[in-house]
């Protein structure tokens, strides 16, 4: 039936929803996009939808009516392929709380075409602030320019410089006069401050010109800066651009930049945030970034639960193909899946004490929800159900090595965490405690420098000093960065990204 | 609620690590009657020994066992003049025959390579093999590269890591 709207699809759910859910689905909607709260164009014709889709969906009469003209769901194709690993086979009958780890991990099906990428319209947003000027923006030029020449025929780049106004350098365009970008990219000057608002609002504005559905849309923000004062406007542009399936990520040169902010900034769209420690990797990771962008197969994997009674869902991070710490409030943005790999995620549940005659718990049900730029029918639903039997005595057993040797590297990320809020607090004796457990598990794994870097931070917190701004970001990202397989970086380095046209 | 062996910080059943020193706690529910038989029956020189799990005591053929005083669980060794014993970290050109590293080996200060032992039909000697944190019997620091004869009952203690000999005539 071209030219009806899947009501299913605008509202995020699968086709057996209950009417529970289809309420709980169009009231979240609502929420961001009620034109009482929303300020943007185009938010009220989204709005619109949502109405439509609720009114017909909550109404069992004409629910039923649609249904019927709905064509048969591809049941036998499922868009994504997810394996679960749990901590515990079994979970034990427990007077106490207890906890449950479950690693999920979302793949293409086996069956699709491999190595098929969607095209990409990505917003590079450069920040020409005076702190660039130098090595840092002759680097960004020229890796810009290299970028440029590798696009795809498809691929749209557009380009918005910012300081404390923005100027769009490039508008979203397929068709470009390369030798004219290339000017203009050289004829970037650095001068004043660092607004990310401004260079955000005008990149959004460019990635909404280019914007398709069957492409990945994606804002790519490049600063050395900290923003001061308009840090909530920036975070409500994520969170509009996430309710279209536009991401952002973020590449933080130096020591300035704020971390958390854009850490946060990035997790709402599911997009991620990368360290440049030194002018010389901004080549490297900026092309590392296109390349990952050019080998999506899915993005904006939502996943919409709730938990079972009494059971919390403390931390999610995802650990793969790149490292985000993740929202735990429903929906959660989880991020893209590329064509060649998944997309790993890891979830701590807490569960509340497990009586005797219970025989299951729930952990969390839900569905996963997520766009396959390249099909004809982009958006798929699939319900995802987190449980686990109840069992007097379960055997002990190993957990699945998989799961452990990422939770291993993940509890060093948590310790560095840990260490920050001790800080915080000014408990300088708990923070060095754990700084020094840091540093002996990375000499353990062979982690000698980042371990080095640790105990000599941990000596001025023992001082009652807070970590550099330098060392705090190298000792969070580098502990981050463990849990990426050891050789990503060669597999990355390797030149050029799609089938480049030279 | 677990307690961290190594800190005594205090976490949720359930939990696989120590969320403040990072220990691994998983090893802390390993059943006391698992044995785990180190063979090296068949192999060349120079080659690590093989492992094996089983459940209940320790083969007959086994002379020589430790029972891990932790947690109770048993290791044999079998088939073979000399074990070294120490953990397997990274990229290290000789591994031990026996590696601790599944019982917070490096936690509890256990050097890579960190002793020697003997069988022979008459006697059963341990040698320090000049590892960081030295080697104890029954307490009483050995010195390095000595061979110290052992019998049935006596405590060897791995920096931290604390083993009752078994040895059976």
């Amino acid at each position: 039936m071209p030219g009806t709207p899947d009501y299913y699809t605008i509202l995020g759910l699968p086709r057996d929803a209950t009417l529970e859910e289809v309420r709980r689905a169009y009231h979240q909607s609502a929420m961001r996009l009620h034109p009482d709260v929303n300020v943007e164009a185009g938010d009220t014709e989204l709005f619109l939808d949502i109405q439509k889709a609720f009114d017909v969906l909550a109404d069992p009469d004409l629910k039923a009516k649609y249904d019927s003209q709905l064509p048969p769901a591809d049941i036998d194709k499922p868009l994504v392929e997810v394996n679960i690993l749990y901590s515990r086979s079994a979970l034990p009958i427990l007077a106490e709380s207890q906890l449950v780890y479950v690693l999920l991990d979302f793949s293409p099906p086996r069956l699709e075409t491999a190595s098929e990428s969607a095209p990409i319209n990505v917003c590079l947003v450069l920040d020409r602030s005076t702190s660039m000027k130098g090595e840092r923006m002759d680097m960004v030029k020229t890796t810009a320019i290299e970028i440029i020449r590798q696009l795809r025929r498809q691929d749209v780049v557009s380009i918005v410089t910012f300081s404390d106004r923005a100027e769009v350098l490039i508008p979203a365009s397929r068709r470009l006069e390369r030798s004219a970008i290339e000017t203009q990219i050289q004829m970037i000057q650095t001068s004043g401050a660092t607004e990310i608002f401004r260079g955000l609002e005008a990149g959004y504005q460019e990635i909404r010109a280019g914007f398709n559905k069957r492409y990945v849309n994606h804002i790519v923000l490049l600063t050395d800066g900290r923003t001061y004062g308009d840090e909530s406007h920036c975070k409500r542009i994520a969170s509009q651009a996430a309710a279209r399936g536009i991401g952002i990520s973020c590449l933080g040169i130096g020591e300035e930049w704020n971390d958390n902010f854009l850490d946060s900034l990035a997790s709402r769209t599911g997009g991620s945030c990368a360290y440049i420690a030194k002018s010389s990797d901004i080549r490297r990771i900026l092309k590392e970034k296109f390349l990952s962008l050019s080998r999506i197969y899915a993005e904006n994997v939502r996943f919409d639960f709730h938990t079972g009674k009494d059971v919390q869902l403390r931390y999610a991070f995802r650990i793969g193909p790149d490292n985000a710490p993740l929202e735990t409030e429903p929906p959660i943005n989880l991020g893209s899946i590329p064509v060649d790999g998944s997309l790993a995620v890891m979830f701590e549940f807490q569960l509340p004490p497990l009586p005797g005659d219970i025989s299951h718990v729930a952990l969390a049900n839900g569905q996963i929800a997520l766009d396959v730029p390249l099909l004809t029918s982009p958006s798929s639903v699939t319900r995802l159900r987190l449980n686990r039997p109840v069992k007097a005595d379960p055997p002990p057993e190993p957990p699945p090595t998989r799961l452990l040797n990422a939770l291993s590297k993940l509890t060093l990320y948590r310790i560095q965490d840990r260490a920050n809020l001790a800080i915080a607090t000014g408990d300088f004796d708990v923070a060095t405690q754990h700084l020094n457990n840091l540093a002996t598990h990375l000499f353990s794994q062979g982690e000698n420098d980042l371990a080095r870097l640790v105990l000599e931070e941990s000596e001025n917190v023992e001082q009652g000093q807070s970590l550099s701004e330098e060392g705090k970001k190298r000792i969070k990202y580098g502990t981050r960065s463990l849990l990426l397989p050891a050789n990503a970086e060669n597999f990355l380095s390797a030149d050029g990204f799609g089938d480049g046209q030279r | 609620m677990i307690l961290c062996p190594t800190c005594f910080n205090e976490e949720l059943e359930g939990a696989l690590f120590c969320g403040s020193c990072g220990t691994q706690l998983t090893y802390q529910i390993k059943s006391p009657t698992e044995t785990v038989v180190y063979t090296k029956r068949g192999l060349g020189k120079g080659d690590a020994a093989e492992t094996q799990l089983i459940h209940g005591e320790p083969p007959a053929a086994a002379r020589l066992a430790f029972k891990i005083i932790t947690n109770g669980q048993i290791i044999a060794l079998e088939g073979g003049e000399e074990f070294t014993i120490g953990r397997v970290s990274g990229t290290q050109p000789i591994l031990p025959d026996i590696d601790l590293t599944p019982y917070q080996a490096y936690e509890g200060g256990v050097s890579r390579l960190h002793a020697t032992l003997r069988i022979t039909p008459e006697t059963v000697t341990i040698s320090d093999l000049g590892s960081a944190n030295g080697t104890r019997v029954n307490g009483i620091k050995i010195p390095a590269h000595i061979p110290q004869p052992l019998i049935n009952g006596d405590t060897i203690t791995l920096g931290k890591f604390q083993v009752e000999v078994i040895i059976r005539d």
